[in-house]
């Protein structure tokens, strides 16, 4: 990577004029609070004491004999606060945030996670808290909304574009454009102008490091594979990052492929995307001829995004990591399974990680092992998953 | 020297502003949109700006967005914003062009293949607004090999040394951003404008334009007096037919009336200076 914030091609600095110099002066706040151990210090005290690091490292035993294959190791983010891996950025952000000066937090949410986890981070460090989430997903992550309420943070419902995630970054980018003198817009993924995709991955590498040091204190040796769920590509970044040299270490990301690649209505920007710039960075996109964008569909909210972070499209252009997509339909069967034979119930995101797993699992056989992480837990989707199936 | 360069040039000798419309194309139909720029022209617009919609323009306010929904679910393509180009000039209407977007539509058709086809038929400049001097030199390039200026925007939060090096750059005009925020119309133009334009005429002599929020003649005569060499009114102009139940005819008539009284505010140096030399 560069020092302009590029990953190979993709990346970069694309904003308006009125947004450049607060996000030179958030450049300069990481740049320097990411060296200081004070810093260092207290966020990795907050982690253990409050966000419940290190999560376990669960070897799923049960599921693998199922699948009949790989060793299946499960990185447990669901069992950090809040119930996800957004916990780790959310308070790196927010105590960078406090440490710049700044007294408002404002975030896009799609599942909700995010602005769950930003919420909690703004209640303990003091900070007030604004969400911007998309009419479509109040409508679908009710809970979320209210948990958000009750954590002291204003929930600002968008109705522009399709009302999902990435209208809720445009109208973020709005407001911070006028407010950012006093407002630290806290991106929730690794997408985003520079710095975003840097920082947020550097605050949730904290997955992969943990999942580093468990592999090899439980099995004496590193994973063959790593498997996770690519919306904007947080949770998979985070678990990829720490083992980049580790080259006998296979990546894979599983992208939605909601009713399927052939339908149109899917979130799969890795594998159907082009190139383009949205959102501040030089990536892969969901769009038309024209570059009008795409409007996305995933059964995971969480998913729902029609581009992916830059750091995402450089590995995939590399060939280091791999990137499949998983339907609707695979998710929620992965949803169950991993339900009924481990006891755990997955976040529909990291339900298209569990699907991606098995077969991943299968084609290494035996003898080898694989991490996949398991981003968060399903609770927010049991609704959903009730209502599809006509249970409610 | 580009057109745009030689239409600042007679302006200030003749101690005017520039008066630039933005007009949203495709937003009623590019049938409208000709109508409109043939209606801004006879009413003394120097400049238009031309925005080529697109579907996430997160530096927009309300009203171009829902102009740019519009303009999108009625079918437009950055084909039609080029048909649109070559139907105003095929209408004799020979005014600087200058088309406004955001850098996607520009990279997908490839950002050179955009400039050749944007300068064939017939436009003068391209502005596009997430692409800050940091990412510019693909665009720059594109657009110097095919005669089109490149407009930059500062904002009131720019520092001088990047004001300097923006100004540095411009070719044409560059385009002042009145408020720390997104496109809308406003009453009165805030103290951010003010002194933005103050602290850019001490940095360089490079035509400023201002735009973002501006709706009325008080507002043009404050600009122009706080040092602008032209002003951009978009949204205003979108609020007069979107928001109006009359006949396409007499809302075009009542654009060109407003439009005639903005363009009057910008001839306030010369009045001022006439003022001057009566006392």
């Amino acid at each position: 990577m560069t020092a302009d914030g590029y990953f190979g091609r993709f990346g970069g600095f694309y904003v308006p004029e009125v947004l450049v110099f607060a996000l030179k002066e958030l450049q300069a706040g990481y740049r320097r609070f990411s060296q200081d151990s004070d810093f260092k210090d207290d966020l990795h005290n907050l982690l253990c004491t409050y966000a419940g690091r290190p999560t376990p490292l669960y070897f799923a035993k049960r599921l693998t004999d199922v699948v009949g294959g790989a060793s299946i190791y499960l990185k447990r983010e669901d069992l950090a606060h809040t119930g996800s891996h957004k916990i780790n950025n959310a308070l790196g952000q927010a105590l960078l945030a406090k440490r710049m000066g700044k007294s408002r937090v404002i975030a896009e949410t799609g599942a909700g996670q995010h602005g769950v986890a930003t919420a909690t981070a703004c209640a303990l460090l003091g900070l007030d808290c604004e969400v911007y989430m998309g009419e479509t997903d109040v409508e679908r992550q009710k809970l979320n909304c209210y948990r958000m309420n009750l954590l002291g943070a204003k929930v600002n419902v968008v109705r522009s574009g399709s009302r999902t995630l990435k209208d809720s970054i445009n109208e973020a980018m709005r407001d911070y454009a006028s407010t950012s003198d006093h407002t630290h817009y806290l991106i929730g993924s690794v997408v985003g102008p520079h710095p975003y995709p840097t920082m947020v991955r550097d605050f949730q590498s904290v997955i992969g490091a943990e999942a580093k040091e468990q592999t090899l204190a439980q099995t004496g040796r590193l994973p063959d594979a790593l498997v996770a769920c690519v919306g904007g590509g947080s949770n998979s970044i985070g678990l990829f990052h720490p083992f980049a040299e580790d080259k006998e270490v296979q990546m894979f990301g599983a992208e939605a492929a909601g009713e399927g690649i052939e339908t149109g209505r899917h979130s799969a920007s890795v594998v159907a995307g082009r190139e383009g710039v949205l959102h501040g960075s030089r990536t892969l996109i969901l769009q038309d001829d024209d570059g009008q964008i795409s409007e996305t569909a995933s059964v995971a909210a969480g998913l729902d995004y029609p581009a992916v972070g830059p750091e995402h499209a450089f590995l995939s252009g590399i060939g280091r990591a791999k990137y499949s997509a998983v339907t609707d339909r695979e998710a929620v069967s992965a949803f169950h399974q991993l339900s009924e034979a481990e006891g755990i119930i997955p976040a529909l995101e990291s339900a298209h990680a569990m699907h991606l797993a098995t077969i991943v699992a299968r084609d290494l056989g035996s003898e080898k092992a694989l991490v996949v992480c398991l981003s968060g837990r399903g609770d927010k989707d049991v609704d959903q998953i009730a209502r599809l199936e006509g249970m409610l | 020297m580009s057109l745009i360069g030689a239409t600042f040039g007679a302006l200030k000798s003749s101690g005017e502003g520039a008066y630039i419309p933005y007009v949203c194309c495709g937003d009623r139909g590019t049938e409208f949109t000709v109508k409109l720029v043939r209606t801004l022209a006879k009413a003394g617009a120097d400049i238009v700006e031309l925005g080529l919609p697109f579907s996430d323009p997160l530096a927009d306010g309300p009203t171009i967005q829902a102009a740019m929904v519009r303009a999108l679910s009625s079918g437009f393509t950055t084909q039609s914003l080029f048909d649109t180009i070559s139907r105003i000039r095929d209408d004799g209407i020979g005014k600087p062009i200058v088309v406004m977007t955001y850098y996607n539509p520009v990279v997908r058709m490839g950002v050179d293949a955009f400039c050749e086809k944007l300068s064939k038929v017939g436009g003068d400049a391209v502005l596009t607004v997430d692409l800050p001097i940091e990412e510019s030199r693909q665009l720059d390039d594109a657009a110097g090999d095919n005669g089109l200026d490149v407009i930059r925007l500062v904002a009131p939060t720019t520092s001088d040394a990047r004001a300097r090096e923006i100004m540095g750059q411009a070719t044409g005009f560059v385009y002042a951003v009145s408020i720390s925020g997104v496109t809308g119309a406003k009453d009165t133009l805030p103290d951010t404008a003010v002194s933005l334009l103050g602290r850019l005429s001490r940095i360089s002599s490079v035509p400023v334009a201002l735009g973002f929020g501006i709706s009325n003649q008080g507002q043009v005569r404050d600009a122009i007096s706080a040092g602008a060499s032209g002003v951009v009114e978009g949204s205003a102009l979108i609020n007069m037919y979107s928001q109006s139940s009359q006949d396409e005819e007499s809302v075009l008539d009542l654009i060109e009336k407003h439009s005639r009284g903005i363009k009057s505010a910008t001839r306030f140096i010369s009045d001022e200076e006439t003022q001057k030399e009566r006392l």
